[in-house]
């Protein structure tokens, strides 16, 4: 069977995404290009004794790239050694903005690449009265073109057909303006580079990743020599396209003589309206968070349920001791704490990927902008932001479509501070251990301190946001031209696939560590080398010979806990964190939970479990009854109960954020800023509460 | 061409075709999304404060917001 690789490549809106889902169906998966994070995706299918692998570059209205992601379809289609360069590229557009469409297949088969051409949303367009002149169009671009509509399925099988179609006598449209053919003839001659408007690209291009040192040299070279502006290439060369379009595709495009009012017009009206927009707009996220708590409630409490008795029957069936802690402790329930977010994490990217397929989030981006920018953002950072309130790994890599540097660095910065997920686990144990279960004018006591907790996230990313915006220079003006696609019916299928593909990205990431975390604490808990460990019985009874049973085996294991090689760390960093509030155990807890905030919680249940013999207990139990060596009152009492939630609410911690922010903005100057900012305030917010309420 | 207006001068509702650009450092996207001279738009309203105007342009479903920075940028001659 022969194999084919195929790119998809079009402008963004035009349902790219659709006929991606609709050639490959499930047999899909999303990765990452090697040594960035723009999401890659993947899929293949069989037609006709052929094998195709489809790869579905970002969307990009052409082969300059002005953000992150449309880099890679430059990166991708230059470059010939690239693994996923392709031997056939699909076009798509809309009937719409077929000149734009067309704009990117002529700088791709200029390129030297075979294409096909596919206009989608021909429902969209027959609706409207709009036809296209099929065989008029494929004389313009010397190839196969299909008409489709992925959303029902429409020209799909034609669309399969098509991929075998062998596209040639394509003649170029682009003609080098005769003042920088040396320049070229230069490129050609000293970079081995043969395609001439690829020796164009070389120049007119900001990047060129894909060369060698050299090689950029000799454009560099080249650009000195004959005093040439890349960003001025770019325009000649659209506006001598745009020109040229202009007459080779009169008469492709019908539309109809009496122009009917789109429906998309007047639901803007309304929902860009300068003030109504905003109402909608915030309705809508009030809508989306209480969403979140009540309609998630029945699947978190059947999953802690579920969890609850498997961590029972474990316990009952498993020999009582350290292992049986490790496996119903920090094990089983360190998952359950992950798996119990399953519902919220699922109900929050439901929401906004029907805001993203409806079109509605370009409105977001709109309304946003003027109140983003005053904080150094984007109205398209808003994105970023509301994606940080479920987590802050997606919504990192969500701040790639930011287009200016500075803009997409502040976010991605302060975007860690919005309330993610996992800081909820540790919010909701400490908020019902240390605030009493009141209603204050009617409402719960308890909730409130929730919302509250929320707002400090927004507005210390705002905060931060404000402070960066100061202290940092950009190199390029910030703009935003954003395109307002019309309003669609959400995809179902598109929908399910990207929830389920960042739901699974979330417990399948997080699952990892607290896995690996409760086993090396069991490790480390279990094993130590002090004499008071080793020894642990005899000192107990030389010290205190005249000690009950009970009290003597309760006495023996906290001894061994704290002589562990865990409790040794507890207690090295414990001078640091006792002005918090914290005792050597919560130590624990805080070193445990820099790989991830939600193993706080899994990490005290297995200390405390290790330390005591009594296994009836739950977590929460066993916290309130906990006992502060230090100040002799409960481990987690008002103040330091409020020190541990500001510490939260502030600290990056979160392994993986770090991780995913070094190979965002590919520096570690700006990780670190970030990693210190961040735990250096958390710090000094949970002292000055500790220290004001104790 | 400093007697053309820009898309900032246009009143909501107001239609007008583009005759060129204030400057030639402007962002590649904006010929990329088809806001080229000769293109006819109407300028449906701005946000508050100076926010972004959104834009439809003729024969096309889709809108174009751009910040004001940008639509000072491009002149335009007003059809009565």
């Amino acid at each position: 069977m022969t194999e084919i690789k195929i790119a998809l490549v079009g402008n963004p809106n035009v349902g790219k995404s659709t006929v991606f889902n609709r050639l490959t169906g499930l047999r899909q998966k999303v990765g990452n290009y090697p040594g960035i994070t723009v999401e890659k995706k993947t899929g293949s299918f069989t037609h006709q004794q052929t094998r195709y692998h489809v790869i579905d570059l970002p969307g990009a209205y052409g082969i300059h790239p002005s953000s992150l992601d449309e880099e890679i379809v430059y990166d991708v289609l230059v470059d010939q050694t690239n693994p996923n360069h392709p031997e056939l590229v699909v076009v798509i557009g809309d009937p719409f903005n077929i000149k734009r469409a067309v704009f990117l297949y002529q700088q791709i088969r200029e390129m030297g690449l075979p294409a096909i051409f596919v206009v989608n949303m021909m429902d969209e367009a027959e609706r409207s009265g709009t036809s296209i002149d099929v065989s008029k169009l494929e004389n313009v671009l010397s190839t196969k073109v299909v008409l489709t509509d992925a959303r029902s399925g429409k020209g799909i099988d034609q669309l399969k057909d098509a991929l075998a179609f062998k596209p040639n006598g394509y003649a170029p449209s682009f003609v080098i303006p005769e003042e920088f053919t040396a320049a070229t003839q230069y490129i050609r001659e000293h970079t081995g580079q043969r395609n001439e408007y690829i020796a164009w690209l070389y120049l007119s291009q900001k990047q060129n990743k894909h060369l060698n040192n050299n090689q950029v040299e000799e454009i560099t070279t080249a650009r000195q020599t004959h005093g040439l502006n890349y960003h001025r290439l770019q325009i000649r060369e659209a506006l001598a396209r745009h020109a040229s379009l202009e007459n080779q595709l009169t008469g492709v495009i019908k539309d109809p003589a009496k122009k009917k009012q789109y429906a998309t017009e007047r639901a803007d009206h309304v929902l860009t309206h300068p003030v109504w927009g905003y109402v909608i707009f915030f309705a809508l996220l009030l809508l989306i968070f209480q969403a979140i708590y009540t309609w998630s409630g029945p699947f978190m409490d059947a999953i802690d349920n579920a969890f609850a008795w498997l961590a029972s029957s474990a316990g009952e069936w498993l020999p009582a001791g350290p292992i049986n802690g490790l496996i119903t402790d920090g094990i089983i329930a360190g998952i359950g704490g992950i798996v119990i977010f399953i519902p919220q994490i699922a109900i929050l990217f439901i929401f906004i990927s029907l805001m993203e397929e409806s079109g509605y989030m370009s409105r977001v981006v709109y309304l946003m902008d003027r109140w983003l920018r005053p904080f150094g953002l984007s109205g398209k950072s808003a994105v970023p932001l509301m994606s940080g309130a479920a987590c802050a790994i997606p919504a990192v890599m969500s701040a790639r479509t930011i287009e200016n540097d500075k803009e997409r660095l502040i976010t991605i910065l302060v975007t860690p501070f919005m309330t993610c997920s996992a800081r909820l686990p540790i919010y909701i144990v400490i908020i019902g251990l240390v605030i009493p279960s009141e209603k204050i004018l009617g409402l719960d006591l308890q909730g409130l301190v929730l919302f509250g907790m929320y707002a400090l996230g927004i507005v210390a990313a705002l905060g931060s946001a404000w402070v960066l915006k100061q202290l940092m220079k950009s190199k390029y003006k910030s703009y935003l031209i954003l395109e307002l696609p019309t309003y669609k019916y959400p995809v179902v299928r598109n929908v399910l696939l990207n929830v389920w593909d960042k739901t699974k990205g979330f417990v399948w990431g997080a699952g990892k560590i607290i896995l690996a975390i409760s086993i090396i604490l069991w490790v480390l808990g279990s094993f130590g080398v002090d004499e008071r460990f080793t020894n642990a019985e005899d000192v107990v009874r030389s010290e205190k010979p005249g000690i009950s049973e009970t009290d003597f085996e309760n006495e023996v294991q906290s001894q061994k806990l704290e002589y562990s090689f865990l409790g040794t760390m507890g207690r090295f960093i414990e001078p640091v964190i006792e002005p918090l509030g914290y005792d050597w155990k919560m130590g624990i807890g805080l070193i445990s939970s820099f790989a991830a905030r939600e193993v706080f919680v899994s990490t005290m249940a297995t200390v405390y479990s290790l330390g005591g013999t009594d296994d009836e207990l739950t977590i929460r139990e066993r916290m309130a009854a906990e006992i502060n060596p230090n100040t002799g009152k409960p481990a987690y009492n008002f103040a330091s109960g409020i020190s541990l939630l500001l510490f939260y609410a502030f600290a990056m911690q979160c392994m993986s954020t770090i991780a995913i922010v070094r190979k965002e903005t590919n520096s570690w100057k700006w990780t670190f800023i970030q990693l210190a900012f961040m735990t250096g305030f958390a710090y000094i917010a949970a002292l000055v509460a500790y220290q004001l309420l104790k | 061409m400093s007697q053309h207006k820009s898309i900032n001068q246009l009143q909501n509702g107001e239609t007008a075709t583009i005759v060129g650009y204030l400057s030639d450092e402007i962002p590649i996207k904006i010929y990329e999304m088809g806001l080229l001279p000769g293109v006819t738009l109407t300028k449906k309203q701005q946000l508050p404060f100076n926010g972004p105007v959104y834009l439809r342009i003729q024969d096309n479903p889709n809108a174009i917001a751009l910040r004001k920075s940008e639509a000072d940028l491009i002149l335009i001659e007003s059809i009565l």
